[in-house]
């Protein structure tokens, strides 16, 4: 067994690290997109609205039933030998959409699970003092929801950023990209995968620790 | 059509229209696809794109008078990007077959090669193609070493298993028996990199490399500008140059 080389780590990091920003820029948009898209599909499941509902659980259905990198290649990769025009999409926004529409499939069925789990009590008695619908939306029931819907949700942005490594298929060079590439340079696999690894691993400790900070904040109507 | 009025037309269509489409207009830079994990024809060292290929595309740029951009995404990702029009060529060792030409049209070769079976360092039972039978293989996604060993008459009785990256790897940690590579990666892999893994038997098949285009008007045209600085790099040594700084061997010339 070799010896680990120290150096060549830690000459790799502040490499990897210059990659980082893109790799959280991804994540974090493709988690914004997400959550509103995972909202309105939420209601439309809830509120079972006429001719959306359908479409809405197919599309469900459909990313959730295939794999993220089959859609991002189909997304990439298929659909501009069809509609020429859609080459115009370069690999960040293409994989922007594809994590959005992926996991907004997911997170629609967590906030609708969130929203469904509300006691009916609570919408009754919001309903029997005069609110509105919408009124008893926001003030009683998506309060109420968030709380149950934040452990879930955060497990799919932590999911999310660690999907953004599919994006080096698309040809964007991220922190998984980077890595690759230069292992393919040194052949020090072991040096090169184990440091990003690690920071992965730190930027998800991370937010876990805000994870921890948001639920205490939540649940401050509950705190004892 | 004189080449300026098509270039205005094709400006004023593209003003008109406000789609950001990209437009293969003469002065457009050349968007060269590779892996970027192709030792030492295409790898990235401190952040730094280098290798064969990247001073040959460079080469070719130069002798064109075309800027020469380079795309890198996973192998797998190469030849869909090439037929989506999202690169304009893929400088990746890629190997004129049958299938290929069915799709693309192919440059002139610069590198004519042949497949080497690769085992772990010590692994003396592996002597050539022929020794393959009931062991396990490994090569690349897509690559057409795979192609080369599903046409050996025993293919059957041999373990093919297809590779994103890092075979190299997996079978120097002897996962599996053996690789095939081209013969000059594969020589370049075990001399220069403290891998455990030899040379097992003479390269078999001869193999060309070439650059794929696009099959259509522009495709064609971009191809026919290439294959003069091809022509061009080989008369003057400079291909020559590149391929013993690289492989330590001059592999760009028909044996």
């Amino acid at each position: 067994m070799q010896g680990l080389d120290l150096d060549y780590m830690v000459g790799l990091l502040p490499v990897l690290l210059s990659y980082l920003p893109l790799t959280l820029q991804l994540a974090v948009t493709g988690m914004a997109l997400a959550l509103l898209l995972a909202c309105l599909l939420a209601v439309v499941r809830v509120l079972q609205v006429p001719v959306l509902d359908p479409l809405v659980r197919l599309f469900i259905s459909f990313f959730r039933g295939t794999p993220l990198l089959v859609q991002l290649f189909l997304f990439y990769y298929g659909l501009p030998q069809v509609f020429a025009f859609l080459t115009a999409i370069n690999g960040i926004t293409a994989t922007i959409i594809g994590l959005t529409l992926h996991f907004a499939a997911y997170m629609a069925e967590s906030i609708r699970a969130a929203i469904v789990g509300i006691d009916r009590s609570q919408t009754e008695a919001a309903l029997s003092i005069g609110m509105t619908t919408s009124q008893m939306m926001r003030r009683i029931v998506l309060p109420q929801a968030a709380r149950v819907a934040a452990p879930t949700l955060m497990n799919y942005f932590i999911d999310m950023i660690k999907s953004t490594s599919l994006a080096f298929t698309l040809g964007v060079t991220e922190l998984m990209g980077a890595t690759q590439k230069e292992a393919a340079g040194s052949f020090l696999y072991f040096e090169a995968f184990i440091t990003v690894a690690v920071i992965y691993w730190i930027v998800v400790e991370g937010l876990s620790w805000v994870q921890r900070r948001m639920e205490v904040f939540l649940n401050r109507a509950y705190a004892r | 059509m004189p080449k300026m009025i098509r270039r205005t037309l094709l400006g004023l269509a593209a003003a008109a229209t406000l789609a950001a489409a990209p437009v293969a207009a003469a002065a457009d830079p050349i968007r060269v696809g590779m892996s970027g994990g192709y030792f030492p024809f295409t790898f990235v060292e401190q952040d730094e794109l280098k290798g064969f290929e990247v001073d040959f595309m460079n080469a070719v740029g130069e002798e064109i008078g075309a800027e020469i951009r380079f795309e890198t995404m996973a192998f797998s990702g190469l030849i869909g990007a090439l037929q989506s029009g999202r690169i304009d060529t893929v400088a990746n060792q890629i190997t004129i077959t049958p299938e290929r030409q069915e799709r693309f049209v192919f440059s002139e070769p610069y590198v004519y090669d042949g497949a080497q079976v690769v085992t772990r360092r010590g692994n003396d039972e592996i002597t050539g193609p022929e020794s393959l039978k009931g062991r396990s293989v490994a090569v690349n996604l897509g690559s057409n070493f795979e192609q080369l060993l599903r046409d050996l008459p025993y293919a059957g009785e041999i373990d093919i298993r297809t590779y994103e990256s890092n075979i190299e790897q997996d079978v120097a940690l002897g996962r599996v028996d053996a690789f095939v590579m081209d013969r000059v990666s594969a020589t370049q892999v075990i001399s220069e990199r403290n891998l455990p893994l030899q040379l097992a038997g003479k390269p078999f098949s001869t193999i060309e490399n070439a650059l794929p285009f696009r099959d259509d008007e522009a495709g064609r045209a971009l191809r026919d500008r290439v294959n003069e600085a091809i022509a061009t790099l080989k008369e003057n040594g400079t291909l020559a140059e590149i391929s013993r700084k690289w492989l330590g061997d001059d592999v760009t010339t028909a044996p």
